[in-house]
């Protein structure tokens, strides 16, 4: 309370005023003393120094006269003025005569002056005035006295002011009080004034606040119920939906997954998938696909209203799922199976003009531990297979592949981070100068144990997790940086994804350009490729040409490929493919196909180049082909390093 | 008859010269030329750098007039403060406008001769003192008479004359008359 005392507005007013005044008047009280006490004293100094003055002419004549006497009178007519103590005129320094008053204060102060003959400067004389500071000594003192009351005063005035503001101040304190029970649902009783004042204005204020206040809390109660009921519901929609398809109405995934866990017993589970449902989406519309999706559900849902077991889900976008609560027999599951198969083959999906119809794959599973994976991965199986079903089964050995990808996949970014890809360099020799000419960059994966990895392990996967892109990328910039100061060239594969990636296209050039490599690097791009994506391979080698790259036609013979199209491309060198050029000690068709491509690509100045060369037969027969060039374990196996 | 001789010469000197109080003669002696010096303008009244002191007596009054500039000569002894002074005893019957004076002290002497003085000094701008203040309603400026102090008179007339101008300090002690009070 004291505190709250301290801080209030009384307080600080009255303590303001008060410092205010205090400090006024101390600072008058102390100049006015110090001026008014020296202006007292200087009055009573100018006094006797009048005093003197005036005498002085008077006792100066009678003096120069040799009037004597005449002074004494003077004297004497003087001291009447009771503040003159006592006068003495000297002459000549000495005496003349001295006159006392009937006072005798203590305090006093005297004042010399020399008198001089009339009319001249020369001294004949000194008057020396003893002055009293009783008036001085009385003034200071009536006025020191006259401060202090008005300082008493000045206390008293403030005391009563106080007072009064705290009474003025007292009805705030009240409201204060009475506020602090404030609460919108209790209403205070504020008492009006009979006043025209500010407290009586805040007061009236207050009022209107509380019943404004009152107002906008029972709307926000009516606000706050509305929205609670609301929430309520929403809170069961959302609920509902939580287990329920908003497309189609069907119980979703998370109920499958709900029922699952709650049946105990054996069961199977059948997930059907509708094949290619982008290409309905992305011919007849995002509406077109979403009314499918709903018409097929009602039509699976009227398929199976007499089937009691069978309890149809919708998985996701184009996946449905249809839980056979009791397992049943592998007949009638297949029964089952093959019905659906037949009643989805009837529907028609009519859209506008359009008739759709679908085709569903099928993947299953009796096994009840973890049934949605398995059937999952019978799903995928069955797609990649091309077949309408396919029931999970341990013999597929599908989880320990999955497993074993999904291992690389991790083994794969981890060598990508910590740059464990890296380009071994295996040597492509020139048969005429008898030396290496080119190195071909292979990609290779250092394992963790230092162990080196060759990429038929790791590249299907590296192409199916969407690795690959990275890896080439490694690849070209490693290859170019190794080969930036070294006086050969060097030959780098590319794949037609490669090619067809625009970014991909970009890091490549970029590289070039970055290393000066241009008239080094070799791109080897597949045979097969190259006839498949005529146009885009085309466009690629056209591009790249013109940076002063070459190009080499990777594996060629190994598929069915026609020279013509071979033609039409502006390619440098032709490596025949490996599995030809093994079979050429032993396999006579081998060597004339062998026979064949060397002779085409010679007509066409390509350099011929031979892989796979493993031994020295093979290198001989090679050597009597008039093959330029050979690559090959036998001339030297891909290493981490070359020796220029 | 050689006392008979000599107190008729003392008669005749009684009968003819004026019996000057010897107290006041001192007293003017003594004072005269102090007031003479409270004239601010004294030093319009050198002659040869000296203050000429005139006397104005009748005939009969000569050694009367010795006796004043003895008095003046022991008090003052040459010197009027810083001025050197010439004392000039000259007869009324000779006195004149050209007779030389920075002041003029007149003895006892007839009305017309007093006025005669009075207008001298008048003319020439200088002081005139009378030895009988009964004088001074004839047109003299200052005297003084010894009572029971001594008492300066001053001829108000002369109050604001052009070539004298007193010391303020010096009208405090005189008593004004004017020829009405006297």
């Amino acid at each position: 309370m004291k505190l709250t005392n301290f801080g209030s507005l009384s307080f600080r007013i009255m303590s303001s005023i008060f410092i205010v005044s205090i400090i006024i008047i101390m600072g008058v009280f102390f100049a006015f003393e110090k001026i008014n006490k020296e202006a007292f004293y200087n009055v009573e100094l100018q006094k006797a120094n009048l005093i003197v003055k005036t005498i002085e002419p008077l006792i100066a004549i009678d003096i120069y006269f040799g009037m004597e006497n005449k002074i004494q009178n003077i004297l004497e007519q003087l001291m009447k003025n009771e503040d003159i103590l006592s006068i003495k005129i000297l002459k000549e320094q000495k005496e003349v005569i001295e006159v006392h008053g009937k006072n005798n204060y203590e305090t006093l102060f005297t004042i010399k002056k020399d008198i001089f003959r009339p009319n001249s400067k020369k001294k004949i004389g000194t008057i020396v005035l003893n002055y009293s500071n009783h008036n001085y000594e009385q003034l200071t003192h009536k006025y020191t006295n006259l401060l202090v009351l008005m300082l008493v005063i000045l206390l008293i005035i403030f005391v009563l002011l106080s007072v009064y503001i705290k009474d003025l101040l007292k009805p705030l304190r009240r409201v204060a009080r009475l506020l602090r029970g404030f609460s919108p649902e209790k209403r205070l009783t504020i008492e009006p004034m009979n006043q025209n004042n500010e407290i009586a204005l805040i007061l009236s204020a207050l009022y209107e606040m509380q019943e404004k206040v009152f107002d906008y809390a029972r709307k926000q109660k009516d606000i706050n119920s509305y929205l609670e009921a609301e929430v309520s519901k929403k809170t069961k929609e959302l609920r509902e939906q939580l287990f329920v398809d908003v497309l189609t109405g069907l119980p979703n995934r998370r109920k499958l997954f709900k029922k699952i866990k709650e049946i105990k017993n054996d069961s199977a589970l059948l997930i059907l998938n509708i094949d290619d449902f982008k290409e309905i989406n992305d011919f007849y519309g995002q509406n077109a696909g979403d009314y499918v999706l709903k018409e097929f559900a009602k039509k699976l849902q009227n398929f199976l209203r007499d089937e009691k077991n069978i309890y149809l889900y919708r998985l996701s976008g184009d996946e449905f799922a249809l839980f056979f609560q009791q397992k049943p027999s592998f007949r009638t599951f297949m029964r089952n199976v093959n019905s659906l198969v037949k009643e989805i083959e009837k529907m028609v999906f009519e859209y506008e003009e359009s008739e759709i119809y679908i085709r569903v794959t099928f993947g299953g599973t009796m096994e009840r531990d973890g049934m949605l994976e398995k059937a999952d991965i019978a799903l995928k199986l069955a797609k990649e297979q091309k077949k309408y079903f396919l029931l999970y089964n341990e013999k597929l050995n599908i989880q320990k592949q999955y497993k074993e990808n999904m291992e690389w996949v991790q083994k794969i970014k981890n060598a990508i981070k910590e740059e464990r890809i890296v380009p071994f360099f295996q040597p492509i020799f020139d048969v005429q100068a008898q030396k290496v000419v080119s190195y071909e960059c292979l990609i290779r994966l250092i394992d963790t144990d230092g162990s080196v990895i060759s990429p038929y392990k790791f590249l299907t996967i590296a192409q199916k997790s969407k690795l690959y892109p990275q890896l080439t990328k490694i690849m070209i910039e490693k290859s170019c940086q190794y080969f930036q100061h070294k006086e050969t060239t060097f030959s780098v594969n590319l794949s037609i994804n490669d090619m067809l990636d625009a970014d991909m296209v970009a890091y490549i050039q970029k590289s070039i350009k970055k290393y000066n490599v241009n008239n080094k690097i070799v791109f080897e791009i597949l045979e097969t490729e190259g006839v498949e994506n005529y146009e885009e391979v085309s466009l690629f080698i056209l591009n790249i040409k013109r940076l002063g790259c070459k190009i080499s036609i990777d594996d060629f013979g190994s598929g069915y490929s026609s020279f013509e199209h071979i033609l039409k491309l502006d390619i440098d060198y032709l490596k025949i493919d490996g599995s030809l050029i093994k079979n050429l000690e032993t396999d006579k068709n081998s060597l004339i196909v062998v026979e064949t491509i060397v002779d085409f690509a010679k007509k066409l100045n390509l350099v011929v180049v031979a892989e796979y060369v493993h031994n020295q037969v093979v290198f001989e027969i090679v050597k009597s082909l008039d093959i330029e060039r050979v690559q090959g374990f036998y001339l030297g196996e891909p290493s981490e390093n070359i020796d220029l | 008859m050689l006392r008979v001789f000599l107190f008729s010469i003392l008669f005749i000197q009684l009968l003819f010269g004026y019996n000057y109080d010897n107290l006041v003669l001192k007293a003017q002696s003594s004072i005269f030329p102090k007031i003479m010096l409270l004239d601010k303008k004294v030093q319009n009244k050198l002659i040869d750098n000296k203050i000429i002191y005139t006397i104005a007596y009748d005939t009969s009054d000569y050694q009367t007039a010795l006796h004043v500039e003895e008095y003046i000569n022991s008090i003052f002894k040459g010197h009027f403060d810083r001025y050197p002074y010439k004392i000039n005893l000259v007869d009324f019957s000779h006195l004149s406008p050209n007779t030389e004076a920075s002041a003029l002290y007149v003895l006892q002497s007839s009305t017309d001769n007093i006025k005669k003085a009075a207008d001298i000094a008048f003319q020439k701008g200088i002081v005139s003192f009378s030895y009988d203040v009964n004088n001074l309603k004839d047109g003299l400026v200052l005297s003084l008479i010894i009572e029971k102090s001594t008492i300066l008179y001053f001829n108000i007339k002369y109050l604001h004359v052009k070539n004298i101008d007193f010391i303020d300090s010096l009208f405090p002690m005189v008593k004004f008359i004017d020829k009405n009070s006297l």
